[in-house]
């Protein structure tokens, strides 16, 4: 499978030809992704639940359970190392290191039991063996840094006694401590109000500057990617159907199912009609079709789609790669419009 | 206030509603803290139409549409349905009235009973209500599940066979089996899939029209809420701060607060993101809200009057009123973020793609 979506230089990952099957279900959950991230970079995968988005973002990380999780082809570089083949001891020490991960619910990654404080010097303290001292002054430093008012009481404080925004920050900052060169995020915001939504996002932002920390951002919410991304790789039943330059994504969707996802979103402006729908909803895995796994919900497809695997192949700008055998629409299905 | 209306064009008016949780003797810890959830809240809704609230999480929504529909008694003041104090009738009345109006929640997994069939589901409220029995239930039954966009066969089936949309169409039907004229969603897409989340809406809005329904929606999407209101209410803290129609609310919104939350929606253009004004820190909790006006501790332009007195809604033009003492003085809002127009491309393959939707009705689970 080709690679997916290629970053110019000096990658922090690349990952080829990802490929994540469960016990039990005769179908790839996640079928040959490929993708490589630059330092400072952000890549935003987007897609419904189900999609295998999540997927893709725990199995880079080493935290899929296997079994039932099998993966059965690929590799994911970190810094030249193979994230998939790695002995755990040598995925330990760079997890929570040089490679962090925060989830959409603050509490799996917070333990009810333990002060903040100490949850977070804790980081510290097993990656640096710096003091357990010197751990809570770089806790207090990063609570700061993530904007937590009278960060030094909350040092003190339990998980249970801040706020969900709160504890939302809190986790980043535990994700941040160590200065990680690669964050995956995994729909960090969903939870939260808008307000406070723009104040992490823009709180990721300012750190990724300083630092060139590269971010791997899965989200669903199309707003986010537009205000986040520099690449994005849309994903629909386990594949890349289209990836590229965010720009390309937005100013030139060519997937009839990226088409459906920007359709279907509620114009800011003034009020449009109706809203465009993507009828259906993602199938079982066990009912993903034989070729292209959109063909079910694809106002498009005919029989070759549901037959045929259609490459990821490039299309207008370079970088941006579409995985349909009627792009462009336009050159394909003109004659449906009327 | 919202703009006069004559009294038979509103259906339900809330005067003075005031909800207040806790104050009461607790074991060992003294004195429970008074929650003031909803904390003196006036607002008409006109026949026919979708009245919006929004705000965020703990700024009094949910409990206000709880208050509406009198699933919670109010601390103070009255709620008028059809020009009736329902805050006043006895339990029976109560009953009868809730034919006429009814609630979609926003999680369809936990709002549905796992041990009854579909047609059980939908059949409930019309036994409730002694609206239909035998084959004639059966009947309405099945027409309100191809309403809904369902085929009339899943009465047999049970709600965990369903995706998480066509639970929510579920949830509509259960909602509209009486023949309710007020519907009230509370959050009733936020749970949804963006795809699912835009056929729900639709058929929302269909069904508003067919019906003749009026619509009260909660929720803290303002996209979705641009896109399904005529009018707006925008809380905080459990009061409106600020009530308009829909345009004039997002063209030139007048409070701070209203302001800021429409600056934070993350815009789904590339070229746009960057500068705007983010509000900082959390909502002050509820239990000791801070004085004067609420949003003082937050707002950008807080003067000494702001920390003192608790500014009153008051009308700056027809049907658009805020309660902000410096409403006249503040500098206009920032442009609304206008997208770059599409490209002949994509607007001809987004044509392409709805001109193509085959009636957006998924017939199979």
């Amino acid at each position: 499978m080709e690679s997916g979506v290629s970053a110019p230089t000096g990658d922090v990952l690349a990952v080829e030809d990802l490929t994540i099957r469960f016990d039990g279900h005769g179908v790839d959950l996640v079928d040959g992704a490929s993708f490589r991230l630059g330092r400072g970079e952000t890549l935003c995968l987007v897609g419904e639940s189900g999609c295998g988005k999540s997927i893709t973002a725990l199995a880079v990380m080493g935290l899929l359970a296997s079994p039932p999780a099998r993966i059965t082809r690929g590799r994911a570089l970190f810094q030249g190392e193979d994230l998939l083949s790695m002995p755990n001891a040598r995925l330990a020490d760079l997890r929570g290191n040089r490679l962090a991960m925060i989830f959409q619910e603050p509490m799996t990654s917070l333990n009810p039991a333990f002060r903040i404080g100490d949850q977070i010097a804790e980081a510290v303290v097993r990656h640096h063996g710096v003091s357990q001292q010197e751990g809570r002054a770089r806790a207090l430093d990063v609570l700061r840094r993530v904007r937590i008012p009278a960060a030094e009481k909350r040092l003190d404080a339990y998980p249970h006694q801040l706020s969900g925004g709160m504890r939302q920050r809190v986790m980043i900052a535990m994700a941040l401590v160590n200065r990680p060169d690669l964050l995956i995020a995994d729909e960090p915001t969903t939870a939260l109000d808008v307000t406070i939504q723009a104040q992490i996002l823009a709180l990721i932002a300012e750190l990724q500057r300083e630092a060139g920390m590269a971010m791997i951002l899965v989200t669903h919410d199309l707003g986010v990617v537009a205000e986040v991304a520099d690449r994005v790789a849309v994903m629909y039943a386990g594949r890349f159907v289209e990836t590229g330059p965010v720009e390309a994504i937005f100013a030139d969707p060519q997937h009839p199912y990226t088409l459906g996802l920007i359709g279907s979103l509620p114009s800011l402006g003034k009020r449009e009609g109706r809203l465009a729908t993507i009828a259906g909803s993602v199938p079982p895995p066990q009912r993903f079709p034989a070729g292209c796994r959109f063909a079910t919900r694809c106002p498009f497809a005919d029989s070759r789609c549901a037959a045929e695997v259609p490459p990821l192949v490039e299309i207008g700008t370079p970088g941006h790669r579409v995985a349909c055998f009627k792009a462009p629409l336009e050159a394909h299905v003109g004659g449906l419009a009327a | 206030m919202s703009a006069p209306a004559a009294s038979s064009d509103v259906i339900l008016s809330a005067e003075g509603l005031v909800k207040h949780f806790g104050g009461g003797r607790q074991l060992f810890t003294g004195r429970a803290p008074l929650i003031r959830a909803v904390d003196g809240v006036t607002f008409d809704v006109r026949r026919g139409e979708t009245f919006a609230i929004v705000g965020e999480s703990g700024c009094g929504k949910s409990t206000l549409a709880r208050l509406i529909l009198r699933l919670i008694e109010p601390t103070e003041g009255t709620v008028r349905f059809d020009g009736a104090d329902i805050t006043a009738i006895g339990e029976e009345d109560m009953r009868r009235l809730r034919r006429e109006m009814q609630m979609i929640f926003q999680d369809p997994f936990s709002s549905l009973n796992p041990r009854m069939t579909v047609g059980a589901l939908i059949a409930e409220p019309l036994a409730v209500h002694g609206l239909a029995s035998g084959r004639e239930r059966a009947l309405r039954v099945a027409d309100i599940l191809r309403k809904v966009g369902l085929p009339p066969e899943h009465a047999e089936r049970y709600p965990h066979e369903f995706s998480g949309g066509q639970r929510q169409r579920i949830g509509i039907a259960r909602a509209l089996a009486t023949g309710p004229r007020l519907v009230i969603g509370d959050e009733p897409v936020s749970a949804l899939d963006v795809s699912i989340r835009a056929q729900v809406i639709n058929l929302l809005e269909d069904l508003k029209a067919e019906l003749g329904l009026t619509l009260i929606l909660v929720a803290h999407d303002l996209a979705v809420i641009r896109h399904t209101s005529d009018r707006i209410a925008v809380m905080y803290l459990g009061e409106i701060v600020e009530l308009a129609e829909r345009d004039a609310l997002f063209e030139a919104p007048l409070h701070p607060y209203t302001r800021s939350l429409i600056a934070a929606i993350p815009v789904p253009v590339p070229g746009l993101r960057g500068d705007r004004q983010l509000l900082e820190g959390d909502p002050p909790s509820p239990a000791a809200p801070p004085p004067g006006c609420r949003f003082h501790t937050r707002c950008p332009y807080a003067e000494a009057v702001c920390k003192a007195e608790r500014p009153i809604l008051r009308a700056m033009a027809a049907g658009h009123t805020v309660a902000c003492h410096l409403a006249e003085r503040l500098p206009p809002a920032p442009p609304a973020v206008a997208a770059a127009p599409a490209t002949a491309a994509k607007r001809r393959r987004l044509a392409l793609f709805a001109g193509a939707d085959p009636n957006s009705v998924s017939l199979t689970p």
